[in-house]
């Protein structure tokens, strides 16, 4: 019997519209860029706009039919993108309980930042930039959410990751900017080995990336097929994935200084979305997590100590980005120790209702600072604040140890920066050293002259 | 018959085409302009090459052979890999044909660079081992006296002429105890034996494997990029190695596995030097080193998703590496060398190239959408199903060149902007290049299975032919 084709059937036209329309709008202003001539501002909002607006109503309407259905997946094979012996990348979008959802408050979200992006960038420099990584964010995200296989939700999870290390890079000639996008896309990397190396013991394992071989049944009711000690190899690797994009100690040092970026990219990625992109990887691998207990228990403890720790280090910021910043974390914290405890949909809704405030919240922030200033000009000083905190019944000693540690943000950074990276870079640059010393004995004189010739280009 | 006729024809026009225009560049002396002669003479070639790779899909997949054999090698030999290989290397010389800096044209180089072009194609047509030392000689020649009469490289000349002199003593020795003796034929002794090691160190030295990798370092940054490129992205090393040692596995088990193993050594260490270099030239060298090395891992495994992985990786980073050393040599001749240990702010001042190059970037580095995705999916499963430590070598060292090439595009273009409007734009023969080569990356990424096919073909034909060889010799000649 052949596979029913995937435009035969209305639901998995909506489902695949949802991927196509940000890719069409990735498309539709990236090639003008490229080429030298970028669409108009207006243009440009209006394609990103018409697409993510697009993608939201089609995932409304397959929200809509798929509670007509009982929650039923309905999953759409789109072919494989190439084979080779047993190993092969297909593609497969899945649209069920978790992912229509997921889809439904991101396009939304992006859709709403759009919106507000327009007016906020207008004529900035890198105004048709912003809404290329726009667009490339919300392809990525979509195809994060829908993919049916580990090999699409890793290229989604790719996407999610450069857009977003250059989102908080967009005012390069910053230094601080330059600095907090290096810092958050070498976190991304060294935690994506982990989603990585988790693709690759499903193949093995499995013999393919569908998740269908993975685990059976609807989500939040699946069942694992593989194996106790597969499982818990996957669920680690998969913890591991999530704490970089979600900000998990000790991974956590990038995210109050992603705020280096534009506010509305701000609000969308690190206040709502790729904050939240862990959470959804675990969501999908739900019952692969309910078959290794030790991981599941790792993520609670991993998640509610980061959850305490931007709780105490969130307390004595003094920038409204940084109290956002690690308030977001506290959350992502709790949402993921809530994974590890096997809720499924109480975390669903806290990542959802979570995401929809701190938007808000973010987006709010410049204007809520113009609000207070002008207030505090009408009052005469400064309106005040409420007196009252719970770590006021701790005793003294103990608020001031915390205090202080809250202003080292928990040492949590200073112990990563002096026990792996300062050593690693001392390594590499010695072995640097040697090799330009060694080059320098062999070459009987200086090898150091490449800076001063041949910008001319000499041909071989 | 007919098919096999037309390939060879087309190998002999993509190897003389470059050759002719070197001549009518001597010849007519600056009286025609030496950019045309130089697009139109790899232009031809890039028809021709890709004509040879047609014939070989029509006369499914076999090989065609030419001349006297030896030891199961052919003067000419064209099958899946020739197949693959010559059009790539069209394209690499083409891009730097049209991105070259005028002022390149105005100097002998241009003729270098053809009569390089001809050697390295005569090079990918034949699995002769005489053949193949010989253009190993001939080809370090032309290079090196290149790299001497650029201006500041005679100590790369030096560095480049020990490593290159000791390289072709092991080529030539080597080569000749294994065409007396070869190892894969029952009944050899340690005259064979010896002649593997031999060859296995030319092509570690010549292919920048550690621990002879230190002339890497010093051409990407003594010599001209054109040079550097020319040199190290057709990966004649790797070539010379799937042709005495890959394609005779069984005979030289313990050579291939010193090979592997140091080729995952480099690709990994190379990639985290990338990390730390203080200038581009040399970022873009590190990842050379890196890239390159990941080929021959990839190529001395033992499955065909390793195999394929390799020839992809083959692909995938040179030409992406190319168009990066091409917008690093376009910067450059703006504006001087640059340096990466500080923000340069060259993004208002070439925001195109600065597009170009995180392009070329994510093309290096497995983005998804790009050939390198498909291509380090392919060779992480095949090296993890081949040896777990493989395949963590090879993570290592994607890890690290994301990390190299994502601080090189933000130390290059990031930093305070000097000027208000881009004050370099893209000239249209650049843009054509930098198009072209986004195109086939972001092309073949998109829609893998043509090329990824071509490319198991080619993998089943060479591990077939490690079997092959352990029983008899290959034909030998075609009439």
């Amino acid at each position: 019997m052949t596979p029913p084709r995937p435009f035969d059937d209305p639901l998995s036209v909506l489902v695949i519209c949802q991927l196509v329309a940000p890719v069409v709008a990735l498309a539709s202003i990236g090639l003008p860029a490229l080429l030298g001539r970028p669409l108009s501002e207006r243009t440009t909002t209006r394609v990103v706009g018409s697409a993510f607006a697009t993608s939201f109503v089609a995932a409304l309407v397959t929200l809509v039919m798929i509670i007509n259905r009982g929650f039923a997946a309905h999953v759409v094979h789109l072919g494989s993108m190439f084979a080779v012996g047993h190993h092969a990348a297909t593609i497969e979008l899945v649209a069920d309980g978790l992912s229509v959802p997921y889809v439904c408050f991101s396009t939304g979200l992006c859709a709403l930042v759009n919106a507000f992006a327009g007016k906020y960038l207008h004529r900035e420099p890198g105004f048709a930039r912003f809404f290329i990584l726009l667009a490339l964010f919300g392809t990525g995200m979509n195809l994060m959410v829908l993919a049916g296989s580990i090999d699409a939700l890793f290229a989604g999870w790719e996407f999610l990751g450069i857009s977003s290390a250059l989102l908080i890079g967009f005012f390069h000639e910053r230094r601080n900017a330059v600095d907090a996008a290096m810092r958050a896309f070498c976190t991304y990397r060294v935690c994506d080995v982990g989603l990585l190396a988790a693709s690759v013991v499903i193949h093995q394992a499995t013999g393919s990336g569908d998740f269908a071989a993975l685990f059976a049944g609807t989500w939040p009711e699946a069942t694992c097929l593989v194996p106790g000690t597969t499982a818990l190899t996957v669920s680690l690797l998969l913890v591991f994935a999530a704490l970089g994009k979600s900000g998990q100690v000790p991974f956590s040092g990038w995210l109050p200084r992603a705020m280096e970026g534009p506010t509305p990219s701000s609000a969308i990625f690190y206040g709502a979305l790729s904050i939240h992109a862990g959470a959804y990887v675990l969501l999908r691998c739900e019952s692969v997590l309910d078959a290794a207990p030790a991981a599941a228990w790792l993520l609670v403890a991993i998640g509610g100590g980061t959850a305490l720790h931007a709780a105490i280090v969130g307390s004595v910021q003094t920038d409204l980005k940084s109290m956002l910043a690690y308030a977001s974390m506290t959350q992502a914290g709790i949402i993921l120790a809530e994974i590890g405890l096997g809720l499924r949909v109480v975390p669903l809704v806290h990542v959802i209702s979570h995401a929809i405030l701190r938007s808000l919240q973010i987006l709010r922030s410049p204007s809520a600072m113009h609000d207070r200033h002008e207030l505090a000009a009408a009052l005469g000083g400064h309106p005040g604040s409420s007196d009252w905190s719970l770590v006021r019944l701790l005793p003294r000693r103990v608020s001031r140890s915390l205090y202080h540690i809250a202003l080292e943000r928990g040492f949590e950074e200073a112990v990563v920066t002096r026990l792996v990276v300062l050593p690693l870079m001392a390594m590499l640059k010695a072995a640097d050293g040697l090799e330009r010393r060694w080059t320098t004995l062999l070459g009987g004189g200086s090898t150091e002259g490449r800076m001063r010739h041949d910008s001319s280009g000499g041909m071989p | 018959m007919v098919v096999e006729t037309v390939s060879l024809a087309a190998v002999a026009v993509c190897t003389a085409a470059p050759l002719v225009g070197a001549v009518t560049l001597r010849l007519t002396e600056r009286r025609i302009d030496p950019r045309l002669v130089a697009s139109a003479a790899v232009g031809i070639s890039l028809v021709a090459s890709l004509v040879a790779a047609a014939c070989w899909h029509l006369g499914s997949g076999r090989p065609t052979t030419f001349g006297p054999g030896l030891t199961g090698g052919s003067v000419v030999l064209v099958d899946g890999l020739t197949a693959i290989l010559l059009p790539y290397v069209a394209v690499v010389d083409m891009a730097i044909v049209l991105v070259a800096p005028r002022r390149a044209f105005a100097s002998p180089g241009v003729r270098r660079l053809l009569a390089g072009a001809a050697i390295t194609f005569a090079t990918l047509s034949t699995s002769h081992p005489v053949a193949l030392t010989i253009l190993w000689g001939v080809s370090i020649l032309a290079t090196w006296t290149t790299i001497r009469s650029t201006a500041g490289g005679r100590t790369t000349a030096r560095v480049y002429g020990l490593a290159m002199a000791a390289a072709l003593a092991c080529m030539i020795s080597g080569t000749t105890l294994l065409v007396a003796d070869p190892p894969w034929l029952t009944g050899s002794g340690t005259t064979g034996a010896t002649g593997g090691w031999l060859v296995a160190i030319a092509v570690m030295i010549r292919k920048g494997l550690v621990p002879f990798h230190s002339w890497y370092h010093t051409l990407f940054s003594g010599a001209s990029l054109a040079t550097a490129l020319v040199v190290t992205m057709p990966q004649v090393a790797t070539y010379t190695a799937v042709r005495l040692l890959v394609g005779h596995a069984d005979g030289v088990p313990d050579e291939l596995l010193v090979l592997s193993n140091a080729a995952l050594m480099t690709a990994a260490y190379g990639a985290a030097l990338a990390v730390v270099q203080r200038d581009a030239r040399g970022l873009v060298g590190m990842l050379a080193m890196s890239q390159s090395a990941m080929v021959l891992a990839g190529l001395a495994g033992t499955v065909p998703t390793e195999l394929c992985g390799a020839l992809a990786v083959w692909v995938s980073s040179g030409l992406a590496l190319t168009g990066i050393g091409l917008v690093v040599w376009a910067l450059e001749s703006r504006g001087g060398a640059i340096s990466i240990e500080t923000l340069q702010g060259r993004f208002a001042d070439a925001p195109a190239l600065a597009a170009f190059f995180l392009l070329f970037g994510l093309a290096t580095l497995g983005f998804p959408g790009t050939l390198s995705f498909v291509a380090d999916d392919l060779i992480i499963s095949g090296s993890l199903d081949d040896h777990l430590h493989a395949g963590l070598f090879v993570i290592a060292a994607t890890v690290f060149a994301g990390i190299a090439v994502m601080r090189g595009w933000f130390h290059v273009f990031g930093g305070r902007v000097t000027v208000d409007a881009p004050r370099h734009a893209l000239l249209p023969r650049e843009r054509v290049a930098f198009t072209a080569l986004v195109i086939i990356l972001f092309g073949l990424g998109l829609w893998p299975g043509p090329f990824v096919r071509s490319l198991e073909k080619v993998a089943t034909s060479l591990l077939a032919s490690r079997h092959h060889h352990a029983a008899a010799p290959l034909p030998e000649s075609h009439p």
